[in-house]
């Protein structure tokens, strides 16, 4: 994923060619992580374009904090340009060693610090237009966005990491168990309680919004 | 606070909009920014001026002859102590071993005598003193024998 934030690297690394006369974008993520290992900072680009996203959504689901999620992208990337060397494709798929780094970087910045900042300025910057006849449905869309995000912040850590990976970063059961260095089978028990938990808080939080415009009638 | 009979399909479909409301976030530009000056610090050749190469070898040229010049005057001073040593032990006095050399351990007396300055030129010692007599620490041992004979302290 090469965006149009940068586009003088992406220029640079279109022009990059190897002896088979692939460029870095296309080559596979083992390709780039061994080019990066020898010094090659175009490869090193192109895996940050292609994964950063990833890495970021991740970081800030689990923390709840948009600037901790930016640390996380920067301290795993500087893990990457570090230890490349010692990646090995034949024991994960590079996405999970870098949702294993994110982890990693999460659960110590999550030890760190014990408060995070709200959803509140994140739904702020993600907000669309609203459109005349649909003011309701939206506002109520966003209520419910902002309450799940905070359900899943305050779940237990590891029902988190499981609710994040599988059903909201799409990651197979499979690599969430490499991820996680656990089994299968515990990846699907702990994603069932997970989404157990979430739904009890989420009932919860309607009905704790059922009551609130009724104290608001009762106000005005 | 009534809790609301929310359900599992309820959560499905939030999870679905918050992963298609998550879809579009970006990690801000600052970000790669930072990273990508992270790799040119850790990457960035190491400049070598003329000049800093002159100055590099004239600071080792100097250490050097700091070095030298230490290890000189060291080497005078070890020359002296060695010196003043020997002539020291030459006037502290003389051991002779008169019987059986002393076993470790074992328990010896320090008798000190005055005996005749000539007994101990018959023994081909010469005594640091000028006078008719001179002390001496005969060292006996266990058996009663003399071990040795400390002259001139």
């Amino acid at each position: 994923m090469i965006g149009g934030t940068f586009p003088a690297s992406a220029a640079i690394t279109s022009q990059m060619r190897d002896a088979t006369g692939a460029t870095a974008g296309e080559l596979a993520d083992s390709d780039l992580m061994q080019r990066t290992a020898a010094g090659d900072r175009e490869a090193f680009a192109t895996l940050y374009h292609r994964h950063h996203a990833m890495v970021y959504r991740f970081a800030r689901l689990m923390t709840g904090s948009d600037s901790a999620a930016e640390d996380i992208v920067q301290e795993v990337f500087l893990v990457v340009m570090r230890d490349a060397s010692r990646y090995d494709p034949a024991r994960s798929a590079l996405s999970s060693y870098l949702y294993g780094v994110a982890r990693h970087h999460t659960r110590r910045r999550l030890a760190r610090d014990r408060q995070f900042v709200g959803f509140e300025s994140a739904a702020a910057d993600v907000a669309e237009p609203i459109a005349d006849g649909d003011v309701t449905a939206t506002l109520e869309r966003r209520q419910t966005l902002l309450q799940l995000r905070r359900a899943i912040v305050s779940l237990p850590r590891r029902y988190r990491e499981v609710i994040v990976l599988c059903d909201l970063q799409d990651v197979s059961y499979s690599d969430a168990s490499t991820v996680l260095g656990c089994a299968i089978g515990t990846v699907r028990s702990r994603l069932h309680r997970a989404r157990h938990l979430l739904t009890r808080k989420m009932g919860r939080a309607a009905g704790s919004e059922e009551d609130h415009p009724r104290l608001t009638e009762r106000c005005a | 606070m009534t809790p609301m009979p929310w359900h599992d399909t309820d959560l499905a479909d939030a999870l679905d909009a918050l992963r298609r409301d998550d879809a579009h976030v970006e990690t801000p530009p600052h970000v790669e920014a930072a990273v990508l000056a992270a790799w040119d610090r850790a990457h960035a050749p190491h400049v070598d001026t003329r000049a800093g190469q002159v100055w590099r070898r004239m600071g080792a040229i100097a250490a050097s002859v700091i070095v030298a010049a230490g290890l000189g005057q060291l080497g005078r001073e070890l020359q002296r102590t060695t010196q003043a040593s020997a002539e020291l032990a030459r006037s502290s006095g003389t051991v002779l071993l008169v019987g059986e050399p002393i076993l470790r351990g074992e328990p010896v007396r320090v008798v000190r005598m005055r005996v005749p300055a000539s007994t101990l030129i018959a023994m081909g010692v010469r005594s640091a003193t000028d006078g008719e007599h001179v002390d001496v620490d005969v060292i006996v041992g266990e058996d009663g024998i003399a071990r040795a004979i400390r002259v001139g302290m």
